[in-house]
């Protein structure tokens, strides 16, 4: 079983949705409607699954907001600020999600994919 | 009684009433796993479960100590079925008289460490989908001395991290209460009864301090399946203590 094969299994139970609702484009809180409690329980499955450390901040994009703020306040380029915090996501990735921050929530399943690889490769 | 899950860690395991409670536990078949931040409290544990060899395990925690709790957590793995907390620095000050950097540091020990911890050991009872969780506060936390008043700020947050998971969680199988007990005849408090008998014993209406026999085995009760129902609350255990003037 691939990652995304997992996790989409992870989502439809906590979230009780079937798996073909489920691609790596599906955005969590906006069409998932998952809420903080489910999001806790998903960082919980993927510790315990993958057995990799889940910081929820950082896979949820929680601060995504507030680094594209302290990059602006300190004159920096948005990019090159949220590619060090956050440095599981490519660099078009973060481009796209720069270009849709009006629409609520970015945070979409391919992310916690880039997550999970990423500390299961133990960068 | 009846308990779904047999491991219980027991924090701030070296107190007399950790001790009774860790005996308890196991003539109830359940397995405590205390800590202690100390090598005396490790010996301490030790001396007094001599006769219980191989039915508990003891660690080293200390409050404050980041590396502790990863150490420890990777010691007793993610089986954790309920967790009983007595841990508690003393830090008895006037407000006006207090030492700055102390109310920091006290409040760093004894609130903020405590909420990881508490996260921490949440996370692996998610994983197990159950859980149950007993704080042990204080009736001091409502009814304060003079010089109390960081002892109580401190049982009184971490009294609402406890209770929050209980409303969190719940749904999850994961439950938490705490428990005020008053005048214990135990340790630090033991001797203060002694010394103040007569004005301590007139303020409790039964007219007597608690065993540590008994707290200990109504602790054991709120770990039990019948006890379940408890949940994100605060139950005061002090003879009548607070309930008047």
């Amino acid at each position: 079983m691939d990652i995304l094969e997992e996790i989409t299994e992870i989502l439809a139970e906590i979230l009780d949705i079937e798996n073909n609702n489920i691609s790596p484009e599906t955005y969590l809180i906006r069409e998932l409607g998952a809420e903080s409690i489910d999001l806790l329980e998903l960082a919980v499955a993927l510790n315990s699954r993958f057995k990799i450390d889940v910081n929820d901040d950082e896979i949820f994009l929680r601060k995504l907001r507030q680094y594209v703020t302290e990059a602006e306040q300190q004159d920096k380029d948005i990019l090159q600020y949220l590619a060090e915090k956050l440095p599981f996501l490519m660099h078009k990735r973060l481009e796209e999600i720069i270009a849709d921050l009006e629409g609520g929530p970015t945070l979409r399943v391919k992310d916690l994919i880039s997550y999970v690889e990423r500390q299961r490769d133990g960068n | 009684m009846k308990f779904t899950g047999n491991r219980a860690l027991i924090l701030g395991g070296s107190c007399d009433l950790a001790i009774t409670l860790a005996q308890c536990m196991i003539e109830a078949g359940l397995f405590p796993i205390l800590t202690y931040r100390s090598e005396k409290g490790r010996e301490y544990i030790s001396e007094n479960l001599k006769n219980c060899t191989k039915k508990y395990s003891s660690f080293y925690l200390e409050f404050g100590n980041h590396d502790s709790i990863d150490s420890l957590l990777q010691q007793i793995g993610d089986e954790i079925d309920f967790m009983v907390d007595f841990a508690q620095g003393n830090f008895e000050s006037l407000v006006a008289s207090a030492d700055v950097d102390r109310i920091y540091s006290y409040f760093a020990e004894n609130v903020s460490f405590r909420a990881e911890v508490v996260k921490r050991v949440a996370r692996i009872m998610m994983k197990n989908k159950r859980g149950r969780l007993v704080f042990i506060s204080s009736s001091a936390a409502v009814r304060p001395n003079p010089g109390q008043g960081f002892y109580a700020a401190a049982k009184l947050a971490s009294e609402a991290i406890y209770k929050n998971l209980g409303l969190e969680l719940g749904g999850h199988g994961i439950t938490a209460i705490t428990l005020r007990p008053g005048y214990i005849d135990s340790g630090r408090g033991g001797r203060f009864i002694r010394a103040h008998t007569h004005e301590v014993l007139n303020k409790v209406p039964i007219k007597r301090a608690l065993t540590k026999k008994e707290v200990a085995e109504t602790i054991l009760f709120y770990l039990s399946d019948s006890a379940t129902g408890f949940n994100a609350t605060e139950i005061s255990m002090d003879g009548g203590l607070t309930a008047g003037k």
